[in-house]
C-alpha cells in the first residue's frame, strides 16, 4: 500500500497507528510520510543537481555560461520536484522518479566526464 | 463532478497541504531572515549611525586610494595582499585589510589581519567606538549567527522551503486578483487570511524575486556540481565566471609600487567615468605585483562589476574583464536585485517597504496557522501551544532584541573592550530572554506586552540617541542631518506600528472566529469543502 500516505485525502478513512506496534513507534504511514519528506529533499537536490550538471555539461555553448545556467536553473527544478513529491499520491512512483532521475542524470554526467 | 475539475481540485489541496507545512517550518527562521533583510537596506547608514562621532566629508577615490596605499605602506609593506574598499556615496570611510606571507615555518593556515577603518583624507585609522554596526543585522540574515556553514546551509533551506511555499500558494489560492481587493477586519480567521492574502499578492513579484535571487547570492555554495561538471579545476571557473586572478608568485626583486592614483584614474576612463571601489593588490613592491581594480556595483543593475588588472611595477595594463555573456549578466543582474546597491533613495525606502511586507506575510502566515485551529473552550494540543509560543518569541520579541542591539551601541561606553561583541549579545539576550519570560505569561497577555515592550524599546531610541550624542532629534532638525533626522523618524515610526499591534492585539475577542466547522487539530486539512480546503490553507 505504498498509495497509502496521501496528503491531501481527507483523514478518517482508515486508522492510521497499527494495533501490533508499541505506540512510541511511528506508524506506518509515518513511516511513508516520513520517505515522502526524504525523497523530496534529498532525493529532489540531487536530481536537481545531477540534471543541472548534464545540462550544463550537454549545452552546447560556452562552458562558463552553460555551467552558470545549470546553477541559476537548479533551484526552480529542485523546487519542481519538492512540489511533485507531495502532489502525486503514490510513493513508490515519487521514489521511483526522483531518485532514477537523480542517478540516471548524476550517472551520465560522470560517464561523460567533465569538459576538456 | 468532470475529471478535469476533480484533478484540479487535488492539485489545490495538495498544495494547500504543502504551503501550510512548509510555510509553519521554515516560518520563524523566515519571518528573522526578512526582518533583518530588510533592516540591511540600510547597512551602510546603520553602520553611521552607530558611530555618530564620526564626520567624513566626502572624498574622491583617488584621493582615498592614495591615502591608503600610504597608510599600508607604512604599516605592512611586504604582506602577500592589500584589499582596499574605497568610500562612496553611502559609506564615507576607507576600509583595508592584508593578507600577510605564510609564515614558512609555522604550518598554520594563512589568516588575514585585522579590518581598519582609514579617515580617506588622512589615510589615519579612524577613531571610533568599536561596532559591528549593520554589518551584523546583514550577516544575521543569512548566517543565522551560527558557525559557517550550517547558517547558510540553513538559510538555503529555508529559501527553497520559501520559493515553494510561494508557488504551492499562488496554485492554492485561484481567486488571487480577486481577493487582493478584499481585506475584512475584526473577522479573526477570515481577516488573517486576508491579511495574509494582501500582504503576499500587494508584492508577489518582489517575494518571488527576492526568494529566488536570494538562493542566486550563494549558488556557488549550494549547487556547485554543475561547476564540477564543466571544470577539471574549479579555479578555472572563477576566473571565467568572476575575472579572479589566479594568486601569482613574488619574484623576490624588489620595484617599489607604482603610484595609485593614476591607475584608479585610468581604470575610471575605461568605464567612461565609471566608479572604482575595490582595489586589490597582490605582492605589492615586488616585480610581479599587480593591481586589480573593481567597478563599483552600485551603479548599475548588475552586481558583478568589471575588473582592470595592471602591473604594479610598471602600471601597464595586463587585463580586463571580458563582457560578460547572457548567463553571466543574469546572474549578475539577479545579484544586483537582491542587495538592491543600485536603488537610490526613492527605490531603496520602496525596497525597505516592501520588504517589510515580505515579514508581514511571513508573519500573518504563522498566525493563520494558529487561528485556523484555535478551538473555543478545549485546551489546546501541544504542538498548537508550541506553535503559539514560537510565534511570540519571533514576531514580538525579536523587534525589541534589534532595538536592544541599537540602544546597547549608545549606552556601553564608547570606550570598552570588546563592546562589539557585547551590542551583538544584548540582541540574543534580550531576543531569548523575553521569548522566555513570554512562556510566564497567558498568551494573550504575552502577545501585548511583548509587543509594547518592543514598541517601547523603539519608541527609547531617538530620547537615548538625544541624551548620550550630541546628535539628537533637535540638533538634526537644525542642522539638515538627514540621516540621523531618517533613522529617529523611522524609530518612531516603527514604535508606533508596533504599538498598534499591541493595542490590536489586547483588542482580539475570544469569541468563535467564526460559525463554520472549526477545524480539527490533525496533520491533514480537515474535511471541508473543496474551495474553502483550498482557499484557507
Amino acid at each position: 500500500m505504498l498509495g497509502y500516505a496521501q496528503p491531501h485525502m481527507p483523514q478518517g478513512t482508515g486508522m492510521n497507528r497499527q494495533s501490533l506496534l508499541p505506540s512510541f513507534l511511528p506508524s506506518r504511514r509515518a513511516w511513508h510520510m516520513i520517505a515522502r519528506c526524504v525523497t523530496a529533499l534529498v532525493g529532489g537536490y540531487a536530481a536537481a543537481a545531477g540534471i543541472a550538471s548534464l545540462g550544463a555539461r550537454l549545452l552546447p555553448i560556452a562552458r562558463v555560461e552553460a555551467t552558470l545556467w545549470g546553477m541559476i536553473l537548479s533551484f526552480l527544478i529542485l523546487a519542481s520536484f519538492g512540489l511533485w513529491a507531495f502532489h502525486e499520491r503514490s510513493l513508490l512512483k515519487v521514489a521511483l522518479v526522483i531518485w532514477g532521475s537523480a542517478l540516471l542524470s548524476a550517472g551520465l554526467t560522470i560517464a561523460i566526464g567533465s569538459r576538456p | 463532478m468532470s475529471k478535469a475539475a476533480s484533478d484540479e481540485k487535488g492539485l489545490r489541496q495538495s498544495m494547500a497541504w504543502i504551503h501550510t507545512w512548509l510555510g509553519l517550518l521554515a516560518g520563524w527562521i523566515l519571518f528573522a531572515m526578512f526582518l533583518t533583510g530588510t533592516a540591511s537596506y540600510f547597512r551602510p547608514e546603520i553602520t553611521r549611525w552607530m558611530q555618530p562621532e564620526l564626520h567624513l566629508a566626502p572624498v574622491a577615490p583617488r584621493q582615498a586610494a592614495e591615502t591608503a596605499v600610504a597608510h599600508m605602506q607604512a604599516t605592512s609593506p611586504d604582506d602577500l595582499q592589500w584589499y582596499i574598499y574605497l568610500p562612496d556615496d553611502r559609506t564615507p570611510e576607507t576600509r583595508i585589510f592584508a593578507m600577510p606571507k605564510p609564515d614558512a615555518e609555522a604550518k598554520a593556515p594563512r589568516k588575514r589581519r585585522a579590518e581598519i577603518n582609514l579617515d580617506p583624507a588622512t589615510g589615519e585609522p579612524l577613531n571610533a567606538r568599536e561596532t559591528r554596526g549593520g554589518e551584523h543585522f546583514y550577516r544575521f540574515h543569512f548566517q543565522l549567527q551560527l558557525p559557517h556553514p550550517w547558517g547558510r546551509w540553513l538559510a538555503g533551506l529555508c529559501a527553497i522551503f520559501m520559493l515553494t511555499a510561494i508557488i504551492s500558494g499562488v496554485i492554492t489560492h485561484k481567486r488571487i486578483f480577486v481577493d487582493f481587493f478584499t481585506l475584512r477586519w475584526n473577522k479573526g480567521q477570515r481577516s488573517w487570511l486576508d491579511a495574509h492574502n494582501v500582504s503576499a499578492v500587494l508584492a508577489l513579484p518582489f517575494h518571488a524575486m527576492i526568494t529566488y535571487t536570494g538562493l542566486i547570492t550563494l549558488f556557488v555554495m549550494y549547487m556547485p556540481w554543475p561547476i564540477a561538471a564543466n571544470y577539471p579545476k574549479p579555479a578555472a571557473f572563477y576566473t571565467d565566471a568572476y575575472g579572479t586572478e589566479p594568486d601569482g608568485k613574488a619574484l623576490g626583486k624588489a620595484v617599489p609600487l607604482q603610484p595609485i592614483g593614476p591607475l584608479v584614474d585610468a581604470a575610471s576612463r575605461e568605464w567612461q567615468g565609471g566608479r572604482p571601489r575595490t582595489i586589490v593588490i597582490r605582492n605589492p613592491n615586488d616585480a610581479a605585483a599587480t593591481v586589480t581594480i573593481l567597478r563599483s556595483g552600485a551603479e548599475r543593475l548588475n552586481a558583478r562589476g568589471e575588473s582592470i588588472t595592471y602591473s604594479g611595477a610598471t602600471g601597464a595594463k595586463l587585463t580586463q574583464s571580458a563582457p560578460p555573456g547572457p548567463a553571466l549578466t543574469t546572474a549578475g543582474v539577479m545579484l544586483g536585485l537582491h542587495l538592491g546597491n543600485f536603488a537610490g533613495p526613492v527605490l531603496r525606502w520602496t525596497y525597505f517597504l516592501l520588504g517589510l511586507t515580505g515579514t508581514a506575510m511571513v508573519g500573518t502566515g504563522l498566525l493563520l496557522w494558529t487561528a485556523k485551529r484555535r478551538k473555543p473552550g478545549a485546551r489546546p494540543f501541544f504542538g498548537f501551544r508550541l506553535v503559539e509560543r514560537l510565534n511570540i518569541a519571533t514576531i514580538a520579541c525579536l523587534p525589541a532584541g534589534m532595538a536592544a542591539f541599537l540602544l546597547s551601541n549608545r549606552l556601553i561606553p564608547a570606550g570598552l573592550e570588546g563592546r562589539a561583541e557585547l551590542e551583538v549579545k544584548a540582541m540574543f539576550w534580550t531576543w531569548f530572554g523575553m521569548a522566555a519570560l513570554a512562556l510566564l505569561r497567558p498568551v494573550r497577555r504575552a502577545w501585548v506586552e511583548a509587543l509594547a515592550l518592543s514598541a517601547a524599546a523603539f519608541a527609547a531610541l531617538p530620547l537615548v540617541n538625544m541624551a548620550t550624542t550630541d546628535r539628537g532629534l533637535f540638533a538634526s532638525i537644525a542642522g539638515g542631518d538627514w540621516l540621523f533626522l531618517s533613522f529617529d523618524g523611522a524609530m518612531i515610526a516603527i514604535a508606533a506600528l508596533l504599538g498598534f499591534g499591541a493595542w490590536r492585539a489586547g483588542q482580539v475577542k475570544t469569541a468563535p472566529a467564526s460559525k463554520r466547522r472549526t477545524p480539527r487539530p490533525t496533520a491533514m486539512p480537515a474535511v471541508a469543502p473543496a474551495r474553502e480546503a483550498a482557499d484557507v490553507a
